[in-house]
């Protein structure tokens, strides 16, 4: 039995997550922030949206001359940046986390289906998502949007929409491997139906590289998003979005530039920081997984 | 009557073929008959790509047979993945070589063996926590051990682990596709010996399929030596080890060693055999020492002989050369 | 590879046919072109009289037919809004938006493949780690973000480039640099990783241990082997071109095709909205299948599975 001990002991090691890079970590801090800028949006905001001070309108931040009042400035209509910055992050992460859910949630379901039915189901599966690739995002949410009407449910469909044929292929694959593998025909051989084989045991297996293929998405959908609301076609005023902020900041960029400047940074760090996080796990994946 | 009976059966696989090209038929199996009885061992042997694997899986009805019929308690095999063959799986099980491909490395060993409980409604909760426990036990575990993953074992406990969970639906027939030869032989005699213990307790009737006849000639009750997708001879291991009939089986039993042997061994000449490319007449005619123009011209077919056993040879060994 | 071919061949023309008959579906049943066009306050009868000139009062099937029969005849129809030719006022627009995206791909495609070809010979090594990030930071950016970051500096600070427009060749600057700083970030990417594996390879390790110059080894025998997938990528950019300057085009008011589908999606002119669409995703199937072949023939592997 002391031979099993040592046996296990290397196993565990590997099993640990390895040092992060400083990179890494200031990127994992950078999301913590955002996460807890956007649970906490509500009590964190020094003034509402929507609350006008036409006194004080295009004011500069504090480090270019302005007030302490507003410590990232005020934009057109005297709005305080910093509260519409807080409750924009906390608008468009929610968007981007609930759409990335669902696309994955969605394609993972597609990719399943393709791989267990096979026949007749793959092939519309495969369809699909040539159609999906056949038709650029952002035209057919262009469309969608301006056909069907602006709301928040259409608005994560569509985004859930963007990439769900990418995880679509990732679940395909490896469920096809998984099948061809000795668990999973073990598992059938005694008896179990498509549920527990599917829910207990090939989710678990894969869920890290789903993880990691949704996590390389998050940003691209937050960046599909914020390029909808620059567009005007996302979130609609008086609520207000990243993207929203640079797209109406845009007309003060020569005068005031900060009211553009600070979501288009805060976007720019986010999707960095995600993509880089992203990236890292994919590694960690690859070198400790198979 | 037999629990499982192979009545002539077939497979054949298509193999390669492209645009210009039809695929080639590979005969995995060709007309193999094999029964089994309530609490005995029929050991299969052969070199690798004889069938004697798809022979397991066509035992299991994991795999149609092309032809022929294979008969569970004397039922016809449902097809796979109905309703009656999932529930026939509480009845029959396998033990696979890798144990560690087999078993889901993401779960406690325990909740695996407990698998067959749940799927087929055997006892509750409490029940079937105590009846994993047990079959812990019964190959030679510690209880404690299940709460491990198959990653923190050893290969010898984690073939225990495969055993428990093929004995938990208290199944009448198993079958074992080389369950050791991927375990170091210090383990292997371990493994074998719960293997035969509880197969002798529970009066299991058991396929056990390996390439090292001498390991399956010390456990099982009948043996049947396959080349290229056919039965070549079928008796009782003291049968074959004593008088082999047919050339290849002597050329096996030979092979095993043996520090009196005095008289040269007999060796295989030739080709290794290809089952995409199977030769005419008796396909093992050109690597058998005896082989004649008759053996190239005409299959011998597997024929029974007056002492209970069956061989397909035009040369019988047993029987004086005319 | 004959059968091959026709398979791909068949499911290109379903896709295409999926979405013509999906855009047409959805875009004449969610809203009324009339109402929005001709405003709410028209009078019934001009409603009416726009919607028989329109053919719109005719069953959605009717409408379809005759609409396939046009397509098919290569009429796109007239603009609901101006009664111009549709398929004239895109193409012309098509022309508008090549101008920036080709010379930002060729850019794109160079820079990239010298970027990650760079980080790929200096695997590990300071440099290969800045470039990787500079590609993660390049395409964490939003095209809209360096695009206005651009013109903040060089149009309104410096004044050495107009903002916009599209009068003098020196509007075309930044909305080149805008896309191919994408483009780029995302190939030296794709082509890092494809250089990697090659390298890796034994017959490079055994070229070079025979005393092959190293850049010898890498021009002749990395390269080439590396480009199959960078060629793939390549191929679907090229498909997206059409598309994928809607937002660019929008920051520096580029007038080409992304202006006229935000134009004619927020003023509702159908007949517009779906030409484009049918022809974005004609030329994304086209050049995805052509992507496909070309892997066939350029990667022997996949020649031998698919025989």
């Amino acid at each position: 039995m002391s031979a099993d001990v040592t046996l296990s002991l290397p196993e565990r090691r590997r099993l640990r997550l390895p040092a992060m890079p400083a990179s890494i970590a200031a990127a994992s801090l950078w999301i913590l922030l955002m996460v807890a800028v956007a649970l906490c949006a509500h009590w964190l905001q020094p003034y509402t949206i929507t609350q006008m001070d036409l006194s004080a309108r295009l004011q500069p931040p504090v480090l270019f001359g302005g007030a302490w009042a507003h410590p990232l400035g005020t934009d057109q209509l005297g709005r305080d940046v910093l509260s519409r910055l807080i409750v924009s992050i906390r608008v468009s992460l929610t968007l981007a986390f609930c759409a990335t859910l669902l696309g994955v949630a969605f394609g993972a379901l597609m990719g399943l289906a393709a791989a267990h039915f096979r026949g007749p189901v793959e092939q519309v599966v495969l369809v699909l998502i040539d159609v999906q690739a056949a038709l650029p995002f952002i035209i057919l949410a262009l469309s969608a949007l301006a056909f069907f009407g602006n709301s928040w449910t259409l608005l994560v469909f569509l985004l859930a929409f963007y990439g769900w044929e990418r995880h679509a292929r990732v679940v395909r694959g490896l469920a096809m491997a998984a099948n061809g593998q000795g668990y999973m025909m073990a598992v059938r051989q005694l008896g179990a139906g498509p549920g527990r084989l599917y829910a207990r045991h090939l989710l678990p297996n894969i869920a890290a590289t789903l993880v990691v293929s949704a996590t390389l998405a998050f940003p691209e959908v937050i960046l599909a998003a914020s390029g909808l609301s620059f567009l005007g076609l996302g979130i609609q005023p008086p609520n207000t979005s990243l993207g929203n902020m640079v797209g109406y900041g845009r007309s003060y960029l020569s005068t005031a530039p900060w009211v553009l400047l600070a979501p288009a940074v805060v976007i720019v760090l986010t999707t960095l920081s995600i993509s880089l996080l992203g990236d890292w796990l994919r590694d960690q994946l690859d070198t400790s997984g198979r | 009557m037999p629990l499982l009976e192979l009545r002539s059966v077939s497979r054949t696989y298509a193999r390669g073929g492209g645009l210009f090209q039809a695929p080639t038929p590979v005969h995995a199996l060709s007309d193999v008959s094999l029964s089994v009885a309530r609490g005995k061992i029929l050991g299969i042997v052969g070199e690798s790509g004889c069938g004697k694997s798809t022979t397991g899986r066509i035992a299991l009805g994991l795999e149609a047979p092309d032809g022929g019929e294979v008969l569970f308690d004397g039922a016809p095999m449902p097809p796979e993945g109905s309703a009656a063959w999932r529930a026939l799986r509480r009845r029959m099980q396998l033990v696979f070589q890798d144990p560690l491909g087999a078993l889901d490395k993401r779960m406690s060993v325990a909740a695996q063996i407990a698998e067959p409980l749940e799927i087929h409604a055997i006892g509750t909760q409490e029940t079937r926590a105590a009846r994993v426990a047990e079959l812990l036990r019964a190959v030679g575990l510690r209880p404690d051990q299940g709460e491990a993953q198959p990653l923190a074992l050893s290969g010898g406990q984690r073939q225990r682990v495969v055993l428990a969970r093929a004995l938990a639906s208290e199944p009448e027939l198993l079958v074992c596709d080389e369950p050791v030869s991927a375990l170091d032989v210090s383990i292997q005699a371990q493994v074998v010996n719960i293997l035969l213990g509880l197969q002798r307790q529970l009066n299991l009737a058991m396929l056990f399929i390996s390439h090292d006849l001498k390991l399956v000639g010390t456990i099982a009750d009948e043996v049947a030596v396959m080349y290229l997708g056919r039965v070549v001879e079928r008796g009782t291991p003291a049968q074959l080890f004593a008088a082999p009939r047919h050339p290849y089986t002597q050329v096996l039993v030979s092979s095993i060693p043996d520090p009196f042997r005095t008289t040269p061994r007999p060796r295989l000449s030739g080709e290794p055999p290809d089952p995409g490319n199977r030769p005419s007449g008796c396909a093992f005619h050109p690597r058998c020492a005896r082989a004649s123009e008759h053996c190239r011209r005409t299959d011998p077919g597997l024929s029974l002989r007056a002492d209970g056993r069956a061989v397909a040879c035009h040369h019988d060994l047993q029987e004086t050369p005319a | 590879m004959t059968r091959f071919l026709i398979r791909r061949l068949l499911r290109a023309v379903l896709t295409i046919l999926i979405v013509v008959v999906a855009a047409f579906v959805a875009l004449r049943t969610t809203s009324d072109p009339a109402m929005v066009i001709l405003g709410p306050d028209a009078p019934p009868d001009a409603l009416a009289a726009f919607r028989k000139a329109w053919g719109l009062d005719q069953p959605l099937v009717i409408q379809f037919a005759s609409y396939a029969w046009q397509i098919l005849h290569g009429e796109f129809g007239k603009s609901m809004l101006d009664g111009a030719d549709v398929l004239q006022k895109v193409t012309a627009r098509v022309g508008v938006t090549l101008e920036i995206m080709v010379p930002a791909l060729i850019l794109g495609v160079v820079f990239g493949v010298a970027l990650g070809t760079l980080a790929a010979l200096n695997r590990g090594r300071w440099l290969d780690r800045l470039m990787m990030f500079g590609a993660v930071a390049g395409f964490s950016v939003p095209g809209f973000v360096l695009g206005l970051v651009l013109v903040l500096i060089f149009a309104v600070n410096l004044h050495w480039l107009p903002s916009g427009g599209n009068d003098s060749w020196t509007s075309a600057l930044l909305p080149v640099f805008t896309l191919a700083v994408g483009w780029a970030a995302i190939l030296a990417r794709f082509t890092r990783s494809a250089m990697i594996e090659v390298l890796d390879q034994p017959y490079i390790r055994t070229g070079s241990a025979k005393g092959l110059l190293w850049h010898e080894v890498v021009l002749r025998h990395a390269l080439p082997n590396a480009s199959i997938p960078v060629v793939t990528m390549v191929g679907f950019m090229v498909g997206g071109l059409l598309a994928g300057a809607v937002v660019t085009e929008s920051v520096f008011s580029w007038p080409g095709l992304g202006q006229l589908i935000v134009t004619s999606v927020t003023s509702r002119d159908v007949s517009v909205v779906q030409c484009v669409l049918v022809l974005v995703a004609t030329t994304m199937v086209v050049s995805n299948m052509l992507v496909d072949l070309l892997y066939t023939w350029l990667d022997p592997r996949m020649k031998e599975a698919q025989a």
